[in-house]
């Protein structure tokens, strides 16, 4: 069996054309791995070599890279999404109703954007108990943990401004109340939710402000953080021990 | 060319075309601390595999909860007609509930304590242990906070029914 998948890579990977676009020995030997990783951009953040020890599940449950896995799933289901909605009152809710019965498999891609997005917030958190009971966020590993609170900052904020697009009563009352918590905080609090929400009630203003925050400007703040975070993650030494 | 002088030869001869030297023989550790190389495998195919098999289950999942449950959508939002009671969305509940006691210290000050003591655990946490075992008074502390986390948005949920009131789900009804 080794044998005939040994045969079998050696088939696909050995030719010009595979080492023309990876750049590559065929990966099978340990030359042709490594080069794999660092000679491709996409997985150069990896290291050639891994602990094996850090390839336990039952260590991190993979709960890190299901979170990015989530995140990568909403913005490959958002796009489309982007294609059929309309970010006005008028017809923000129309477009809920086109994508459950005018475009095809439309509501299929929203029930998967919007349980993606759910799975993200619960990811994201057991993620973080698990980092906290390994202890992980110990030395030299601490400001990686700062990151990852503001990446959960983000990840409620993606999900909240997401909230509010399909412009039914369930977004409208929720992003109400919730945006009404915000004016409690002192002196900051009302402008705050002022300049959130584009005037004193949810309205097109908000509407507009929360898909440019929901699509252009949470998403690229999330990237630029992952990047840090994944970056630390390499230069802290790879993932911590298990204990 | 080694000159033997009594025993002696030289390990780095003379040479002029060299361009280096030999300063100092340090003991040294690899570039990743504490690897040897016998506990580390190839990431290709040993990790990426892994990864693989995970993303697949993952979208697999993803798909068939797609499939069967279908995102919630209600009635066109309407601003003269307020549903009571009106809900953040769930993981905002615990929020909520806090509210419900007090704006601002429920609102404002316990979440904003708690989310700057989230951020700067690490420089709190001085226990050189990683074990929970050996921190167990900050371990203790951390899972009331996520017990407290959970126990609210269920209860923000599920038993809060019109004007806030408690409600009992499963008898579909007010209690107070």
């Amino acid at each position: 069996m080794t044998e005939i998948i040994r045969l079998l890579s050696r088939f696909i990977t050995g030719n010009r054309v595979w080492k023309s676009v990876f750049r590559a020995e065929s990966p099978v030997t340990e030359r042709g791995q490594s080069e794999s990783i660092f000679h491709n951009v996409w997985l150069h953040i990896y290291p050639v070599k891994v602990r094996k020890d850090a390839l336990r599940f039952t260590y991190t449950f993979c709960l890190g890279g299901v979170s990015f896995l989530l995140f990568l799933l909403l913005i490959i289901t958002g796009v489309p999404l982007m294609f059929y909605y309309v970010p006005s009152v008028e017809q923000a809710y129309g477009s809920m109703k086109d994508l459950e019965f005018v475009v095809s498999y439309g509501l299929l891609l929203r029930n998967m954007h919007r349980w993606a997005a759910h799975a993200m917030v619960i990811t994201v958190f057991l993620h973080m108990a698990r980092v906290f009971y390994t202890g992980s966020y110990k030395s030299p590993r601490e400001f990686n943990w700062v990151v990852g609170v503001f990446l959960l900052a983000l990840t409620l904020g993606l999900s909240f401004t997401g909230y509010l697009l399909p412009w039914d009563q369930l977004a409208f009352w929720a992003i109400t109340v919730g945006t009404s918590i915000a004016s409690y905080v002192p002196w900051l609090g009302p402008s705050f939710k002022y300049v959130l929400i584009g005037g004193n009630e949810v309205g097109q203003g908000a509407l507009l402000r929360f898909y440019v925050l929901h699509t252009v400007v949470l998403p690229l703040a999330a990237v630029l953080m992952m990047a840090a975070h994944f970056w630390r993650i390499r230069k802290d030494g790879g993932i911590s021990k298990p204990l | 060319m080694p000159k033997e002088v009594e025993g002696e030869y030289e390990v780095f001869p003379d040479n002029p075309h060299k361009t280096y030297g030999l300063m100092a023989v340090v003991k040294g550790k690899s570039p990743v601390v504490d690897k040897s190389p016998e506990d580390t495998v190839m990431t290709w195919p040993h990790l990426l595999i892994r990864e693989l098999v995970a993303s697949v289950v993952v979208m697999a999942v993803l798909l068939a909860i797609s499939l069967v449950l279908n995102a919630p959508l209600e009635e066109h939002a309407n601003l003269t007609e307020t549903p009571n009671p009106a809900k953040a969305p769930w993981y905002f509940l615990g929020l909520q509930e806090l509210v419900h006691y007090s704006a601002l210290i429920g609102g404002v000050i316990i979440p904003g304590l708690s989310l700057f003591l989230l951020a700067a655990l690490p420089y709190l946490d001085r226990t050189p242990d990683r074990a929970p075992s050996k921190r167990k008074l900050l371990t203790v502390v951390f899972t009331v906070f996520i017990i407290v986390n959970v126990v609210l948005i269920v209860i923000g949920s599920y038993f809060r029914g019109p004007g806030w009131s408690f409600i009992v789900p499963w008898r579909g009804g007010s209690v107070q």
